[in-house]
């Protein structure tokens, strides 16, 4: 445990509050003393969970349908925070003020660490731009660039619980080879829509490095802004676009309202185009834990089946897990 | 429970906030301005657009900047057109906070469309976070004491409000009170304002900057607003309502702690339950109000 984070009640006025308000403690902060890793996105959890089985306790601090950006933590996340012996977050903006904050801290005595810096400051690929001067924080889309991620994870992991390494490289060989399948079907997937539709609609542009990677053209309904809300013009070029290229499906996002997307498809109709909705994709969090969609294969899962199946290619029946087994 | 250095800093920063917003919202209040705080909140986005597109960089510091910018003319606007126009200051109010607000979105559309500049993003701090942020730390007695960024600043800032209190206590009073008594006596009234005004602007964005907006624009209003229920007199009245917005703080943090737990959730916003306080707090001293009179 760091010194200094943790000053347990000892001055009189604490001794005065706790006498005044005993009540009971939340049993998960009274949890065992094993290793506290603290991750912000639902993404960075499922990695570390996945990298430090067996011998540490991951937090994250995003739930499901979150939109990290305006994410504003509680006093509860506080204390995890501060008890943690390793955070991640994803950094390049994605956490809004909680990310410099993050920064902040991770240039004291805490063992902060921002994961899609660290991967494009270890490898010579450059990040993606939202403007001249913003960076693309979605690094997740695309399945290879999350290797890069998951890499940097297991080293920081290996180097904070050196007891842990041996642990740590196994569950990443494992880790790794499952995500390099995934990797592979999202390809194959994706490659099987017919090149004049292979447009990805969506209501904001998280799809970046997934268009790039796949080659997929993104559009976006609104700017990164949530505050800037798509003007009208916006939305009929959009739709002369969607007219034109006779693209069959648009998506929405689990984080983002759809309003817009809504828009779209009346202003379709209108013009004598038969456009629905491809379905839901995930963008900035995944699905509730527990369930398939809770984990990030499973989550790019959804997201590549779908945005394939509406767009006119071919998904293998039962997705990722029933092809896996098929291999 | 448990009871860390957190939570002390945490109320103590909340209390720091709740003093210095409590003595500039005491004289809105008397002068029927107190959505000020939240205008301010509205009319800032002009100020972080351009201030965007200066600098290009959204670091916090900028975006303070043209906030700080934008509040000042935002305060100095509305009494210039509630003087000159002969309007309302209401009205005057809200003329001139849906216009920059219309104005921060039409910048944003036209120059800075693909950047993410939501003030809830770039602004306003939270509340939760300020004992991660720490400027200076001391060992006094045996404990490591750090303190945050945050209440450096709102310390600063209380006392500075504080200190033009004591000073111009007079003039402000009299200014609230009884404007043409105040310009007969040889001292201008307008200047009162314009200064109460910069003193309302410069609050509210530092304090947005450090713990976030709903507790300013509640700390402003509530606690000056239950005073007034509770005494006449205006020095009564000013530290009335910044002990109680200090003490909303603690038990809005106390509060955001316990009673999500009881219904089976997981914490909540202690900012969000801070405001809460104030207003339970209003509605005691509105019942004591309506029993004893």
């Amino acid at each position: 445990m760091k010194i200094g984070f943790l000053n347990y009640a000892t001055s009189k006025t604490h001794s005065l509050l706790l006498v005044t308000i005993a009540l009971l403690s939340p049993a998960w902060l009274t949890a065992s003393a094993e290793s506290r890793i603290v991750a912000t996105t639902s993404m960075l959890a499922d990695a570390a969970r996945q990298l430090s089985e067996d011998f540490a306790h991951v937090n994250g601090l995003m739930a499901e349908g979150v939109d990290p950006h305006l994410y504003r933590p509680t006093r509860n996340d506080l204390v995890l925070l501060q008890r943690a012996d390793i955070i991640f977050y994803n950094g390049m903006h994605l956490e809004g003020r909680m990310g410099d904050t993050l920064n902040r801290l991770s240039r004291r005595s805490k063992s902060v660490h921002a994961i899609a810096e660290a991967v494009f400051a270890a490898s010579d690929r450059e990040p993606l731009l939202e403007d001249e001067n913003e960076l693309d924080p979605h690094i997740w889309m695309e399945v290879n660039l999350w290797r890069e991620a998951v890499v940097r994870m297991a080293e920081i992991l290996a180097d904070e619980f050196p007891q842990h390494a041996e642990v740590v490289r196994n569950n990443h060989a494992r880790y790794d080879a499952e995500l390099l399948l995934l990797e592979t079907y999202a390809r194959e997937v994706l490659t099987t829509i017919p090149q004049a539709t292979r447009v990805l609609v969506t209501a904001h542009d998280a799809f970046g490095y997934l268009g790039e990677a796949y080659a997929i053209e993104v559009r976006g309904i609104q700017g990164i802004s949530t505050e800037s809300e798509a003007g009208l013009r916006d939305i009929v070029q959009l739709i002369d676009f969607i007219v034109e290229r006779d693209i069959p499906a648009i998506f929405v996002e689990t984080s983002v309202a759809d309003k817009n997307v809504r828009a779209l498809i009346e202003g379709a109709r209108a013009r004598g185009h038969q456009l629905i909705i491809g379905g839901e994709l995930f963008s900035d969090a995944m699905g509730p834990r527990g369930h398939w969609t809770g984990t990030y294969i499973g989550m790019i899962d959804h997201n590549v089946s779908t945005i394939a199946s509406a767009l006119g290619g071919t998904v293998p029946e039962g997705g990722f897990r029933q092809w896996r087994k098929n291999r | 429970m448990e009871w860390y250095a957190l939570d002390s800093w945490i109320v103590l920063t909340g209390a720091l906030c709740a003093i210095a917003c409590a003595l500039p919202g005491t004289f809105l209040v008397l002068r029927n301005m107190s959505m000020m705080g939240d205008a301010i909140s509205h009319a800032v986005l002009p100020g972080l657009a351009i201030a965007f597109l200066l600098s290009g960089s959204r670091s916090s510091i900028w975006m303070f900047v043209g906030a700080a910018v934008v509040g000042l003319i935002t305060a100095l606007a509305t009494q210039w057109i509630s003087h000159w126009g002969k309007v309302d200051r209401n009205a005057s109010m809200g003329i001139v906070f849906t216009t920059l607000f219309a104005l921060g979105l039409l910048i944003i559309v036209q120059a800075a469309d693909h950047v993410d500049l939501d003030p809830n993003c770039v602004l306003y701090g939270a509340l939760e976070l300020t004992p991660l942020d720490v400027v200076a730390e001391w060992t006094w007695f045996g404990l490591l004491i750090e303190l945050p960024r945050a209440a450096l600043v709102l310390a600063v800032v209380a006392s500075i409000n504080l200190l033009i209190i004591c000073v111009f206590y007079k003039e402000m009073k009299v200014a609230a009170f009884d404007p043409d008594l105040s310009e007969a006596q040889g001292f201008r009234a307008g200047w009162m304002h314009y200064l109460l005004m910069a003193q309302v602007a410069v609050t509210t964005v530092a304090a947005f900057e450090a713990v976030g907006s709903i507790i300013v624009v509640a700390m402003l209003i509530v606690p000056p607003a239950t005073a007034l229920l509770l005494s006449k007199r205006l020095g009564m009245v000013l530290f009335l309502s910044a002990t109680l917005g200090a003490a909303a703080a603690l038990m809005g943090h106390l509060a955001a702690i316990h009673f999500p737990p009881l219904l089976g959730f997981n914490g909540t916003s202690t900012a969000g339950m801070m405001a809460l306080a104030t207003g339970f707090l209003f509605v005691l001293a509105w019942l004591k109000h309506l029993m004893f009179n």
